[in-house]
């Protein structure tokens, strides 16, 4: 699929379009353009306690 | 779209019958129950506080803790301190897709706004996090439950045999994922599915609910109540999630107005619990699930054949049905592309090239990438990473996903922003989105449900809307309109 790196940027033209239809985009196989930088910004923003994290969210149950 | 209503009054015309009885329309709607959770607080408060903290605005407006919003959705805050938001009814999976994403964003609101005033009293790094996941971190399930407004005469045996085998092995593109200490699993609620269909929610957990309330004409319709799935974060996959349930009720209910074999008569299952449990173990989608008895010639199926004898009738019902499309399902040529190459993709042993929507596979790459870069990495961090992924409020991990474009999304923010006030325009919800707003902009003292808008004061007036198809104003509600002023 030749054309994945070219989806991620968007020029304006086709925003709009997309906006107005909400058509689906026939392919929606994004490419991520670095993963090391997504690994990145994600272990900046994770809190530190992983363990105080996962622990804390304990619910009653529902449905 | 003027036209259809024209199509569909002839078809009803022709026949004798009601309008939507010979065609394929359906109304869609999915209820999402909300996992809460708060760190880094000075004091201990837990998740119950949180939770009345979010909805005290809510209060303060309705007097209670469940109401109606102006774009036709339902907010409230359900047993055990789950918020819950109920998307107004849709008549495309892209307008459900776009009422279940101005949830995600009302939830994010109500918990940043409880967060800043919770600072004020459990100090400055207080963090309130909003899960739209299934599970928490010590084994409690919520659900992420949709609905079909479905035509009566599809009997719930039929749903058993032929609509269970899709839902089982639906998770292969649908699944949000999860980590756990026993190894990844592609769906959030396998293991704690019961029965395939039952009438109970909290006490077993079915996969189809068979409380009978349509909300619509209980002669001509049946609510098809779907509790199996994931939420899903991926727009996409909720879109194909919704999208391809769709088209698999369109074939079921043709074959039920045509008769003869069904055409998923070979996939009943002997045991749908254990069949997801071992879908859900399986990213090669190749793992055998036991027929039921009855299926003549084969014993067995793999998730991914299953997958392919719905795919099969799905695209046979597109082509039959070309000319209609646009109102049947609008971009089904997509929904039938994107569902063949998730299959395609995952028999290939290349799930990862699905990372960019379906959830299970973003969430996969991402926990293999991590592990790569720390080989010591503990495990807390993986159960974090997961759950951060469906953290609506405080979550980075999505939002970076998405800056990163690893991950596609298929409505513009101002598409979210606006489902946020405005219900969807072609369904009865326009009508109570209408009422909402205008009783909250006269301070009247109102109620609502799904059939009925009830004025209080100024004075007392009710009317009924029982036609979910319907946007058109009724006498009765143009009058309970008029006298809020």
């Amino acid at each position: 699929m030749p054309q994945q790196r070219e989806q991620g940027q968007t020029n304006g033209a086709e925003e709009t379009r997309q906006e107005e239809t909400a058509r689906v985009a026939p392919q929606t196989d994004a490419q991520v353009d670095d993963l090391d930088a997504l690994l990145d910004d994600i272990e900046s923003t994770l809190e530190t306690n992983a363990e105080e994290y996962v622990n804390r969210f304990v619910q009653k149950g529902g449905e | 779209m003027p036209q259809l209503r024209v199509e569909r009054n002839d078809a009803g015309e022709r026949s004798g019958g009601h309008e939507h009885d010979h065609d394929f329309s359906r109304i869609f709607g999915v209820e999402t129950e909300y996992g809460v959770s708060v760190t880094g607080t000075e004091q201990p408060c837990d998740a119950g506080q949180v939770a009345m903290m979010m909805f005290q605005p809510v209060v303060s407006r309705a007097r209670s803790t469940n109401t109606y919003l102006a774009n036709g959705s339902r907010l409230y805050l359900d047993v055990g301190s789950h918020p819950e938001y109920a998307t107004a009814e849709a008549r495309t999976p892209m307008d459900a897709l776009a009422q279940d994403a101005a949830g995600e964003r009302i939830m994010a609101r109500l918990a940043l706004d409880a967060q800043e005033r919770l600072r004020r009293t459990h100090g400055e790094h207080a963090a309130v996090h909003v899960f739209k996941n299934n599970v928490d971190s010590s084994g409690h399930t919520f659900g992420c439950h949709e609905n079909y407004l479905v035509r009566r005469s599809v009997s719930l045996k039929t749903i058993e045999r032929e609509l269970i085998p899709f839902l089982v092995t639906r998770p292969l593109f649908s699944g949000a994922g999860r980590w756990t200490p026993d190894g990844f699993e592609i769906t959030q609620r396998a293991d704690f599915l019961d029965d395939a269909v039952s009438s109970a929610t909290t006490r077993s957990r079915p996969m189809v609910n068979t409380r009978d309330e349509p909300h619509a004409d209980p002669d001509r319709f049946r609510r098809l109540h779907v509790i199996i799935g994931d939420s899903n974060r991926s727009q996409a996959a909720t879109w194909m999630k919704l999208a391809t349930t769709h088209l698999v009720l369109c074939v079921i209910e043709e074959h039920q107005r045509r008769g003869g074999i069904s055409p998923f008569a070979s996939c009943a299952l002997a045991d749908p619990g254990a069949a997801i449990r071992t879908v859900s173990r399986d990213v090669t989608g190749s793992a055998p699930l036991a027929l039921a008895d009855d299926v003549p010639v084969e014993r067995e199926r793999t998730a991914l054949d299953i997958q392919r004898v719905y795919l099969a009738a799905a695209q046979r019902f597109v082509a039959d049905h070309a000319d209609d499309m646009d109102a049947i399902l609008p971009d089904a040529a997509q929904a039938l592309e994107l569902w063949e190459q998730a299959l395609d993709a995952i028999a290939a042993g290349d799930w990862e090239s699905l990372a960019g929507w379906v959830d299970w596979a973003a969430k996969l790459r991402l926990f293999n990438a991590m592990r790569r870069r720390h080989p010591d990495l503990d495990p807390a961090r993986l159960a974090q990473l997961d759950l951060e992924y469906h953290d609506v409020a405080n979550g980075g991990l999505f939002g970076s996903l998405t800056a990163h474009h690893a991950m596609r999304e298929l409505l513009s923010a101002d598409t979210v922003r606006r489902a946020m006030t405005e219900p969807p325009a072609d369904t009865r919800a326009a009508l109570r989105g209408a009422f909402v707003a205008k009783a909250l902009e006269t301070g009247a003292q109102w109620s609502c449900d799904w059939t009925h808008a009830t004025l209080m004061l100024p004075v007392r007036a009710d009317c009924e809307l029982l036609d979910p198809f319907s946007p058109e104003p009724t006498d009765e509600w143009r009058r309970v309109m008029a006298l809020m002023g």
